[in-house]
């Protein structure tokens, strides 16, 4: 479904990806799992046309991506949740949600969406008239996830979605996360929790310095000493 | 070669008046005058590019200074201040004295507003001093038939003030040649930018920027923003106090019409054109705007005249591209903005890494775990002078609420000297709000807060940094545009003590205290593994080193008690481990009190000594770690019963 070939992408001068190819089958969660800085956002960036890669290419459904504006990327059916939530601050709840389904083609099958993304978070079913910018750290990521939710994507890409989530709610999120993956919405999940990433992950790849250094199922990762060693913080 | 460059640009403009004068160019007046835009672009450097205040109105300054020195230095006309004819030497001080007093009053009621409120107050401002001007030249009051001042005339109204004293130097003609002017204009503008470049490099200097990037996690770092921010008007108004006062001198006349809006314009267009808060970038577009202006337009004119009369095209002869000006003005900046949009020479967002060579270097580490000095010296001596015992932060029935919404209801929580507590509870509990009304930014609706037996409520955020609180944010707040060794610097402000005056003039004593500060931040830096990265930008940096980063800037303030938010948020196990042993160092080495949110429970288990939490705004418990994990309304409200799963036992992927 996402074909990331030899992608090469750059920060001004600063190679971030070197050389990164991974590739996301309909229906399956992949996490990405790396240290911080090793590139995964940036990979996360590049599929949304937010980077340019110098070399290689991305292609969903057979498509190139990297020569398409991000706007088009996402009608495409791709949506992201980012990391730092980025929402509106100064829209409310409810109109932060709506914006998440502004390249919808399907204008009936919003509300049904409002109304699952309200049952998945009731927060913000009684936060709804709030700004977004009001919203506490923990439900501005409800909101961003939701957001992401509503434009009902083929891809979803989850940046760190259980950030800043009190214990219970990361049990919650990853709840969720499988959920709509069992819905149909495939995804592509970057996380510093790297032991529920793999609990709810099919496969996963480990990326240091830009490039992809192992990739596996996730219980054969689980296994393996790089990531118990480096990621799960196992003695 | 790097020693050559000034030089030879001091001999370039020490020779360029007598070149110009061989040759029979007659430039040097048209360029003296540029040379005094350019002195006001430098001025209005300060508030714009430094501390990211937006004036629009800056050329009131320039007409506040030219008219001190009109009114003081003027033979001609009648009111009692006029016809002492003081001394130009004298008036060039009481106008930049005038000018920064003025700069101090439009600058207190832009006090509080930010961004375009305050570009229109200043755009107000503009518009009143010229009106001002021109209104006051035939003043008139009339109380039922008695008229105690009939006709006076302050400003010379539409006609200015004509003449103006010129200076006097035994033996320098500055009646009959603009040498002289050339010259002086030189040294006060040597001297601007030799004060400005150690202004910039000074504590007040990083204040600014600080201000600039982020006015409330400056406030929290021990900077005072409504200080910091008038001595921006008041210093960026003195330099324009020169130079007006040097214009009304050389031109001899003052108008009001010198002094309108578009001048503000174009002073502005000239600071963002070479790149706001570069000091070459500034003299850079002041350079262009007015060669553009006084030479290649009026050039260009007489060329197309003169094309016009040999081809015999009638058109092109009446042409008068100097009409056009604002036409280039605009059409020029629209360019740059497009092009470049950090000016002509400013710092570029991301560094430059030698080319596209394949350069190893350039990229960060793979998860190398930071690897962290001990605590400097330094901090562990402040600490120890430190004398407290019983509780540091005490805070009692502490509510706030935001319209409907009840963020903190009754709060009560202590934190002993020496110790780590734990705040946790779920999304929207109240624990940043918390955070927020401890540190100054949000005022409580009711209750005590008191810090080392002094109460806390009211003062302001920096004030409270000041006593030895400093804190964390849960979204970063660094300031994104310095060098992290800038950023850690901020944080000893409230440390430093150098003045104005000192930071320019640099004593002995500020430039020891300088090179301390610069000790000590790079120590902090060493002790969180950021060592070999202080002159990155702090926005360059990857997430969890970004994290370190705010800790050592928050240490750089001498906290007794530091409020640390989600600070392993973002991290993975490796980072995680190593910033809790961190903050368990500091809390043995230093004896600082902790207060600690964070949603990491092996972290909050781990190392706190008692832990409360909050929902909806209410203390629901409080309790030792193994107590807390026990309590059915936190496990309910927060920990879930996943977590009890996750701590028994770490069950692997489905």
């Amino acid at each position: 479904m996402l074909e990331l070939a030899d992608v090469h992408a750059y920060y001004g001068n600063i190679r971030a990806l070197r050389g990164l190819s991974l590739s996301v089958e309909r229906g399956e969660i992949v996490t990405l799992i790396g240290a911080n800085g090793a590139g995964k956002t940036t990979t996360l960036r590049t599929i949304l046309g937010l980077i340019r890669p110098r070399r290689g290419h991305v292609s969903f459904n057979g498509q190139r991506l990297d020569t398409l504006g991000t706007d088009r990327i996402v009608r495409l059916g791709i949506a992201q949740s980012p990391e730092g939530r980025h929402i509106f601050p100064r829209m409310t709840v409810l109109e932060n949600l709506e914006l998440g389904a502004f390249a919808r083609p399907d204008r009936d099958g919003i509300a049904p969406d409002l109304e699952r993304v309200f049952s998945l978070f009731p927060r913000l079913r009684e936060r709804i008239a709030q700004k977004g910018g009001t919203l506490s750290g923990g439900e501005q990521q409800m909101l961003a996830i939701s957001r992401a939710l509503m434009a009902r994507p083929g891809l979803l890409l989850l940046d760190e979605p259980s950030m800043g989530l009190s214990p219970i709610l990361v049990d919650t999120i990853f709840r969720i996360i499988e959920d709509i993956n069992r819905q149909g919405t495939t995804i592509l999940l970057v996380e510093q929790n790297a032991r529920m990433a793999l609990r709810v992950a099919h496969r996963g790849y480990v990326i240091q310095t830009g490039r992809v250094v192992m990739h596996d199922t996730s219980a054969a990762l689980w296994r393996s000493d790089l990531v118990r060693k480096t990621y799960l913080g196992e003695k | 070669m790097k020693r050559l460059g000034p030089a030879a640009l001091v001999v370039a403009l020490l020779a360029y008046p007598f070149v110009d004068r061989a040759v029979g160019l007659h430039t040097v007046h048209a360029v003296s005058d540029g040379m005094i835009y350019m002195l006001l672009a430098l001025g209005l450097n300060i508030v714009v590019g430094y501390a990211g205040l937006l004036d629009l109105g800056y050329a009131a300054f320039f007409a506040i200074g030219a008219y001190a020195m009109g009114l003081l230095n003027s033979p001609v006309l009648g009111s009692p201040l006029y016809g002492h004819a003081w001394s130009f030497w004298v008036c060039i001080w009481i106008a930049a004295a005038v000018s920064a007093l003025l700069g101090l009053v439009i600058g207190a009621p832009t006090l509080r507003v930010r961004g375009d409120y305050l570009a229109i107050i200043t755009l107000g401002f503009g518009e009143i001093i010229p009106v001002a001007i021109r209104n006051l030249g035939d003043v008139t009051i009339e109380i039922g038939g008695w008229r105690p001042i009939e006709r006076l005339n302050l400003t010379g109204g539409e006609n200015g003030v004509n003449p103006v004293g010129r200076p006097y130097l035994p033996g320098v003609p500055f009646e009959t040649d603009p040498m002289p002017w050339y010259f002086l204009i030189l040294v006060i503008g040597a001297l601007s930018i030799w004060a400005m470049s150690r202004l910039r490099d000074s504590r007040l200097g990083r204040a600014w920027m600080a201000i600039r990037e982020d006015e409330t996690a400056a406030d929290c770092t021990g900077v005072n923003p409504i200080s910091t921010k008038l001595l921006a008007f008041a210093l960026g108004a003195s330099f324009s106090g020169f130079a007006g006062s040097v214009y009304a001198a050389k031109l001899q006349a003052i108008t009001p019409g010198a002094f309108e809006f578009q001048v503000s314009i174009m002073l502005l267009c000239m600071v963002v054109l070479g790149g706001a808060g570069s000091l070459r970038g500034v003299v850079l577009g002041a350079m262009l705007i007015t060669i553009f202006d006084r030479v290649i337009l009026s050039q260009t004119t007489f060329l197309v005249r003169a094309i016009g009369r040999a081809t015999g095209v009638s058109a092109l002869t009446a042409v008068d591209l100097t009409l056009w000006r604002w036409f280039f003005f605009g059409l020029g900046l629209v360019l740059v903005m497009l092009l470049r949009p950090q000016g002509l020479a400013g710092r570029r967002v991301r560094p430059v890494a030698g080319g596209d060579a394949d350069d190893e270097t350039a990229v960060p580490e793979p998860s190398a775990p930071p690897r962290l000095a001990a605590v400097p010296e330094w901090l562990r001596t402040r600490a120890a002078g430190v004398d407290a015992s019983g509780a540091v932060l005490e805070v009692r029935g502490v509510t706030k609420s935001f319209g409907g919404v009840v963020a903190l209801n009754q709060v009560d929580l202590a934190v002993p000297r020496g110790a780590i507590i734990g705040l946790i509870g779920p999304n929207g509990a109240g624990k940043t709000t918390f955070f927020n009304v401890v540190t100054g930014l949000v005022r409580p609706d009711a209750g005590h807060i008191t810090f080392g037996g002094g109460s806390l409520v009211g003062l302001r955020p920096n004030a409270i940094v000041a006593r030895g609180i400093a804190r964390t944010f849960q979204s970063i707040r660094l300031f994104a545009h310095m060098s992290v060794l800038d950023n850690v610097l901020v944080g000893e402000h409230c440390r430093l003590e150098s003045s104005v005056a000192g930071a320019v003039v640099r004593p002995p004593s500020v430039v020891a205290e300088e090179r301390r500060a610069r000790e000590r931040a790079r120590s902090l830096l060493a002790f969180v593994g950021l060592a070999d990265k202080e002159e990155d930008l702090a926005r360059n940096l990857p997430y969890g080193d970004q994290r370190r980063l705010e800790i050592a800037r928050a240490l750089a303030t001498e906290p007794r008690l530091l409020l640390l938010d989600e600070p392993t948020a973002g991290m993975n196990p490796r980072e995680t481990e190593a910033l809790t042993e961190l903050i368990g160092l500091l809390r043995r080495e230093l004896t600082l009190s902790i207060l600690l949110i964070e949603h990491d429970m092996e972290v909050v288990m781990g190392i706190s000594d008692r832990i409360s939490v909050l929902d909806y705004g209410t203390r629901i418990a409080e309790g030792t770690p193994a107590e807390i994990q026990r309590h059915p309304r936190v496990i309910e409200a927060y920990l879930g019963t996943g977590y009890e799963a996750e701590a028994a036992g770490r069950s692997g992927p489905r």
